[in-house]
């Protein structure tokens, strides 16, 4: 069997550990998650080695172990990638099927919230260690950088965006290629319309129309 | 009738008459077995949980977590944890079980008992647990008592562990689990060597080194050697009448967890 059940306890105590200390660093973010996790949610990993994660709340903590449990209020299963991809925001993993998902839906979605909502004060973790001022010169510049590569990373898109449809016209632009979908749906629908109509007038041309054999519709 | 299932004495030693025991390789008398570990752990009982993590390395604490996790305690379940020692598997029971339940620390040795209690009166946990000194052989509980019963690194040092998983199975409910989690007999012939050589020389070196006391960690090593290997443990399970008996083997096999229910 392969994680053994030492890797096993390695991983899932690992895993325990760093949850839990982002739940010391924000207690309203913990009672959110006990409440979910009042029934336990189940994690499978089906590739490359299947693995089960299970989380629960234990008393004012959250353990996650390695063995399944008979019903869980919640049970997702996948490839890691699939995980990956739903912690990353995608959930478009569900309609295609990458990841499938068996139990409590409302569970599911008070799950997915309690993630959202979950906002540790990493800079009062800090601050513990090696004071309030630095912890906060350090969290501010920690701020400034993502909240820079957030707006870089969008002009960045957006400049290639421009320079693909715009000035290399490689693609054709979001609003042209609307209006050609619009006009590809136009022609489509007539086209419809048009076969519906040799459909009724090659019915009327094969078959004797008793209209016509009628003197009073002559 | 001791030990019957006992694997061999190593070579050039003689298997126990009916009125002696092992006691690591050497062989006494079945009356003394007991005061001997006593003064074993009397002498460890201060540097246990530091040596445990040194001997081990730390993983001492995953075997321990797998076993938790493998017991399917949950709130208002009754646990007896026999030869608790200093707690670890108590204070993850007192968790599970919440305030509606209970956990017994038993332990035959009132040093390791009372290192334990404070230990664990420290850590804040009170209320759901109960101390009690008792031998595994003879527990001072009706039967049909407990949920589960673990007994972690302490059958080895049992005079008697067909008696002692009599009784364990005796204070078990009817679907109640017994764990076993004790050293065990490696399964790779490579890591079975260099485990020797680890624990004939590093052992009795670090006890000498932290706890002043290198004799207890060399019968640490030889009980080790003494004990049942995988399959003689689950048969002496079956046989003290508990069903579904299997073991996992964790770490190689350096270390294995039994568990079997009782019908």
């Amino acid at each position: 069997m392969y994680p053994g059940p030492t890797l096993q306890a390695a991983l899932t105590r690992i895993i325990e550990g760093a949850i839990n200390t982002a739940l010391d660093l924000d207690p309203a973010g913990r009672a959110t998650m006990l409440e979910v996790l009042a029934q336990p949610v189940q994690f499978s990993v089906t590739e490359p080695a299947p693995l089960t994660l299970t989380l629960s709340a234990v008393g004012q903590q959250v353990r996650v172990g390695s063995s399944a449990v008979g019903e869980p209020a919640l049970h997702l299963s996948g490839q890691p990638l699939a995980f990956v991809a739903l912690a990353l925001g995608d959930n478009s993993v569900f309609a295609s099927g990458r990841l499938t998902v068996a139990g409590d839906t409302a569970t599911a979605h008070q799950f997915q919230r309690a993630l959202d909502q979950l906002d540790p004060d990493w800079e009062g973790a800090l601050a513990r260690h090696i004071g309030d001022i630095p912890a906060h010169f350090i969290g501010q510049r920690l701020r400034g950088a993502i909240r820079w590569s957030k707006s870089a990373s969008s002009v960045l898109n957006a400049n290639v965006e421009e320079y693909i449809h715009e000035e290399s016209r490689s693609l054709p632009g979001r609003r042209e290629l609307e209006a050609t979908f619009g006009d590809i749906d136009q022609l489509s629908l007539q086209v419809e319309r048009l076969e519906a109509r040799i459909e009724q007038l090659s019915q009327k041309a094969g078959s004797p129309d008793p209209a016509d054999s009628s003197p009073e519709h002559s | 009738m001791t030990q019957q299932h006992t694997p061999s004495p190593t070579p050039g030693e003689q298997p126990p008459r009916d009125d002696t025991t092992h006691f690591g390789f050497r062989s006494v008398a079945k009356d003394q077995k007991a005061g001997q570990v006593a003064d074993v752990f009397h002498s460890v009982a201060g540097k246990y949980d530091l040596m445990n993590d040194l001997m081990s390395m730390g993983i001492h604490r995953l075997w321990k977590r797998f076993t938790i996790e493998l017991s399917g305690v949950r709130p208002g379940h009754r646990v007896l944890d026999i030869a608790g020692g200093t707690g670890d598997l108590t204070m993850k029971f007192s968790d599970l079980v919440g305030s509606g339940g209970q956990v017994v620390l038993a332990d035959i040795n009132a040093s390791m008992l009372q290192v334990g209690r404070g230990r664990l009166m420290d850590r804040g946990y009170a209320g759901n647990i109960e101390y009690v000194q008792a031998d595994a052989e003879h527990l001072p509980f009706p039967e049909n008592s407990f949920n589960a019963v673990s007994i972690a690194f302490g059958l080895r040092n049992v005079t008697d562990k067909d008696q002692a998983l009599r009784d364990m199975t005796r204070v078990l409910k009817p679907g109640g689990k017994l764990m076993v989690l004790e050293f065990s007999k490696p399964t790779n012939p490579l890591l079975s060597k260099a485990y020797d050589l680890y624990s004939f020389n590093a052992l009795p070196l670090m006890g000498q080194l932290i706890a002043g006391d290198s004799a207890s960690y060399q019968y640490l090593a030889e009980s080790i050697r003494m004990h049942p290997d995988q399959d003689t443990l689950k048969n002496m399970m079956e046989a003290a009448g508990l069903v579904n008996c299997k073991y996992y083997n964790m770490t190689g096999g350096v270390v294995a967890l039994h568990v079997g229910i009782k019908p």
